[in-house]
């Protein structure tokens, strides 16, 4: 072979062997990130659970080093999501939910306080914990479980694409939402559409009560 | 660059697909666990937060 054509199929092969790589890629990101996060997000949440079986602190009392409770959305048939402190991609890629405490600090429901409990997890990969986002409409339950309470949301405004700087979707009051007055707010955040980072998608509900967890932890009639 | 790789491999046709194989795993088995977690963050694919930045 002369020298050009050595150069010729060295140059093909690396490209097809981009292309393998690219595959890959797309293999890790959309499979064994998925993987991981589950096996994470299992342990994590078995940790707290036993934690709450065990353990008998006051009512009320947190351990924001591992998760602070559980999100049911019956109509994104993910069974629970664990809710853990921040959004840095460190925490979410453990395939949970993190609620945000920047830009704009969340308030948590377990303060009894008004504000708005705003949440982010991923669409794809790793976990995907908010992929079925688009299937929430209004009026669907969203449920947030800790250790002594079930807090129940119902979704009442759905903004299916917004800018990612948008940071004011997560304000105490979110206007956008078509609120004006302090009340309990919850927003679910994740990117959209799906596959890319592009836009964000934003649901958000409003707290309709609070049930006391019995000792079977009996859940809600809205998870029934 | 292949065909380079399987020339310098020892032994007959059954050897060099068995250490080939070793190569291919060895080398998936380094993108999947350093490579992959590296770029990922530096990829607009995987951000899901509203941010200031």
């Amino acid at each position: 072979m002369g020298r050009i054509a050595t150069a010729v199929s060295v140059f093909g092969e690396l490209l097809i062997t981009a292309g393998l790589v690219l595959g890959l890629f797309v293999v890790y990101s959309l499979w064994w990130t998925n993987v991981l996060a589950d096996r994470k997000a299992d342990q994590q949440g078995d940790k707290v659970r036993d934690t709450w079986a065990h353990e008998n602190r006051g009512p009320g009392a947190l351990d924001t080093g591992d998760g602070i409770g559980f999100l049911h959305v019956p109509a994104m048939k993910n069974g629970e999501v664990l809710v853990e402190k921040g959004t840095s991609s460190k925490i979410l890629n453990d395939g949970v939910a993190g609620y945000y405490t920047d830009p704009v600090k969340s308030a948590l429901p377990t303060s009894g306080k008004t504000g708005n409990f705003s949440l982010a997890a991923h669409r794809d990969g790793h976990g995907a914990q908010f992929h079925n986002i688009d299937k929430i409409k209004k009026g669907d339950p969203i449920v947030f479980e800790t250790k002594d309470k079930w807090y129940v949301y119902k979704a009442y405004a759905v903004l299916p694409e917004t800018s990612k700087y948008n940071v004011k979707v997560l304000s105490a009051i979110p206007k956008e939402s078509g609120k004006k007055k302090a009340g309990h707010y919850i927003t679910l955040t994740t990117c959209t559409p799906v596959f890319t980072s592009r836009y964000r998608y934003v649901v958000w509900g409003e707290l309709v009560r609070t049930e006391k967890v019995d000792s079977d932890r009996t859940p809600p009639k809205e998870l029934g | 660059m292949y065909g380079w790789i399987w020339r310098h491999l020892p032994g007959n046709a059954w050897a060099k697909a068995l250490v080939s194989l070793l190569l291919v795993v060895a080398v998936v088995y380094v993108l999947f666990q350093y490579v992959f977690p590296w770029a990922e963050p530096l990829l607009p694919f995987n951000d899901v937060t509203v941010d200031n930045q």
